[in-house]
């Protein structure tokens, strides 16, 4: 009887107690089924590897000499879930920049508060390192796009379809230069009982 | 078993079981004086109770609701979307606190909410977030209570559809400019309300009217200005509209009745305990605006009063079926127990009783309307709130928008805006 009692014990304290397990950053761990990072990441890979592929980069190259500039304007979440768009902006963002073909420029919250910074230097810093008014980086394309999702849902089962469009437009001519899309779609099941 | 250990096991029991009653009963009292306390007063007396994990749903949603009113928003959307979430996950059927409901009570259950509190949530926090100034976070919100509202559509009433809601969702989308969805939620609203053989309000009936218009929907739109007896409604560049959201009182909270039924089995009657609502003594008391020469008032949208005795009733049959199974299985065990011993038979018959609790449990906090008004005039003109003496500036003011919401309450004196102005949300000076 005691032992019965001890392993009763020790199985409740064990279902109790809380388990922490270092995962790789790039592994898939679906929970919920909502949008997770593993969402976030595929969307950053497949656009960068599109965006990287298409002749705009060459084509803007041969015409200027010089790297593209890009600013990040609205990417819209009209999709059902609370999505952190600018993970994988960011994630998009880094691998352009350090793909050493293509310029970011701030968007337009971060310029506030760096042109803010430069009001300052100009006031407190010295001459030599002081960065002068009117020499910033004019974008030569904007990044738009949005999020949609469709869910259709049959009792305990769901099936959730995203799909992310991405668009380069050219700051001189309103010209799309790439559209980038990214689709995922998941079926989800959820527990009819619980203990 | 000794007679004296067996009596403390039930005292603790009892005693346990009382305490855990004891919160929901607190909760209650704390509804009912909301009116005259204030939400600050009110939600510093919530966070002081000691509420039982499963009422966390419940705790959540008082707890952000009142911290809505007192303007706390970030705070009110951390509470609820928690709440959105357990609630979600307490969707699965529980095999512990079923066999718990079916020997004990009804508030051993976790509470998962009530068919409109799983909607309510989406409105409250789709408002939370439209006044904070993210207008696509409350879109989200309203494309989950549509996805709510979907599955919990049996075909043939109107239960768990809220025409506040779908109202609010028309709202969002016209300010985004989508045009055609707006219609669709505007006239989803407009039918449930229909449904309930409500009246309609007018700040409906202007909404699906300017709608209609300005997506060229030319037949529905005469249709409507017949049926309706309204004049026509005129879009001009330097027209701007404000939509007004008023939340009148606080919704009744539930009480319990004791009530007997036959039950053939036994062959005697058993005494079972319902949750039940009171009769409502709440009146709508509307809003005043005024718009240069144009004077509305608030008419009311969601009477919560009926909805929350809608949402019990809808139960009810399954509610007093389990109590009358949980009720006959307590007199089997009080005759079984007296015929091995008078002392057990006793102790047993106080447990039954004392642990016979109705589950009066809800989203208690709500007003008890929901009123909506439309008010359009010119984008240079303010508009002007009474009784709360207040006054808006002008659209052109808040930036580009020519559509604004606003919000206010009878519990304190809170403007909730969008656009959002400069320092967030303001108060009555």
């Amino acid at each position: 009887m005691k032992l019965w009692l001890g392993l009763f014990s020790l199985l409740w304290i064990t279902a109790c107690s809380t388990t922490v397990e270092r995962v790789e950053s790039d592994s898939t761990i679906d929970l919920s089924g909502a949008w997770n990072d593993s969402d976030s990441r595929l969307v950053a890979e497949e656009m960068i590897q599109d965006a990287l592929s298409r002749p705009w980069i060459a084509e803007f190259g041969g015409q200027t000499g010089a790297r593209p500039a890009v600013i990040v304007g609205t990417v819209r979440n009209l999709s059902h879930e609370h999505i952190n768009v600018k993970t994988f902006v960011a994630d998009m963002e880094r691998a352009l920049v350090n793909s050493g073909r293509v310029d970011f420029v701030a968007s337009r919250e971060e310029r506030g508060e760096i042109r803010d910074e430069r009001i300052d230097q100009d006031l407190n810093a010295s001459e030599s390192t002081r960065n002068a008014a009117g020499e910033e980086l004019g974008a030569d394309f904007m990044l738009q796009g949005q999020i949609n999702t469709i869910l259709d849902v049959d009792g305990k089962q769901q099936v959730r379809y995203y799909q992310v469009d991405l668009t380069l437009i050219s700051m001189a001519d309103n010209r799309k230069v790439w559209l980038g899309q990214k689709k995922i779609k998941k079926r989800v099941k959820n527990a009819k009982i619980r203990f | 078993m000794n007679p004296l250990r067996s009596g403390a096991i039930v005292g603790l029991c009892i005693t346990m079981l009382l305490l855990q009653g004891c919160s929901s009963w607190q909760v209650n009292q704390l509804a009912i004086t909301l009116p005259t306390n204030g939400p600050e007063k009110t939600l510093a007396q919530l966070q002081r109770i000691d509420s039982p994990k499963r009422d966390q749903a419940q705790y959540l949603l008082n707890g952000g609701i009142l911290k809505f009113y007192t303007g706390d928003l970030q705070g009110a959307l951390q509470d609820l979307e928690q709440a959105k979430e357990i609630m979600s996950a307490l969707d699965a059927v529980s095999i512990t606190e079923n066999l718990s409901a079916l020997t004990t009570n009804e508030t051993l259950r976790s509470y998962t909410g009530s068919p409109s509190d799983r909607i309510l949530v989406h409105l409250m926090l789709s408002l939370s977030y439209l006044f904070s100034g993210d207008l696509d976070g409350a879109r989200v919100e309203m494309l989950q209570a549509n996805v709510t509202m979907k599955q919990l559509d049996d075909g043939s009433s109107v239960s768990g559809q809220l025409a506040s809601v779908r109202f609010l969702a028309g709202v969002i989308y016209e300010i985004q400019g989508e045009l055609d969805d707006a219609y669709i939620s505007y006239r989803r609203a407009l039918s449930i309300v229909q449904e309930r053989q409500e009246p309609v309000p007018d700040g409906l009936l202007m909404s699906l009217l300017e709608v209609a218009q300005r997506s060229g929907r030319e037949q529905e739109y005469q249709d409507l200005k017949d049926r309706y007896k309204v004049s026509s409604v005129k879009d001009t560049a330097d027209k701007g509209h404000w939509v007004v959201f008023y939340f009148d009182g606080v919704v009744s909270a539930k009480s319990e009745t004791r009530t007997s039924v036959f039950d053939a089995e036994v062959g005697t009657m058993v005494s079972i305990v319902l949750p039940r609502y009171g009769r409502s003594l709440y009146r709508p008391s509307p809003l005043l605006l005024r718009m240069g020469t144009t004077e509305k008032s608030t008419e009311v949208i969601e009477p919560m009063e009926a909805r929350v005795r809608e949402d019990l009733d809808r139960d009810q049959g399954k509610r007093v079926a389990a109590a009358t199974v949980r009720a006959v299985a307590k007199y089997q065990l009080v005759r079984e127990a007296s015929s091995k011993d008078d002392f057990g038979g006793f102790l047993a018959n106080i447990f039954t009783v004392v642990t016979e609790q109705a589950d009066v449990r809800s989203w208690n906090m709500l007003p008890a309307s929901v009123q909506v008004a439309r008010i359009s005039g010119p984008l240079n003109s303010s508009l002007n709130l009474s009784p709360a003496q207040f006054a808006l500036p002008s659209l052109q003011q808040l930036g580009k928008e020519r559509l604004g919401v606003v919000l206010l309450n009878s519990l304190n004196a809170r403007v909730y805006q969008y656009p959002v102005p400069q320092g967030d949300t303001h108060e009555e000076p």
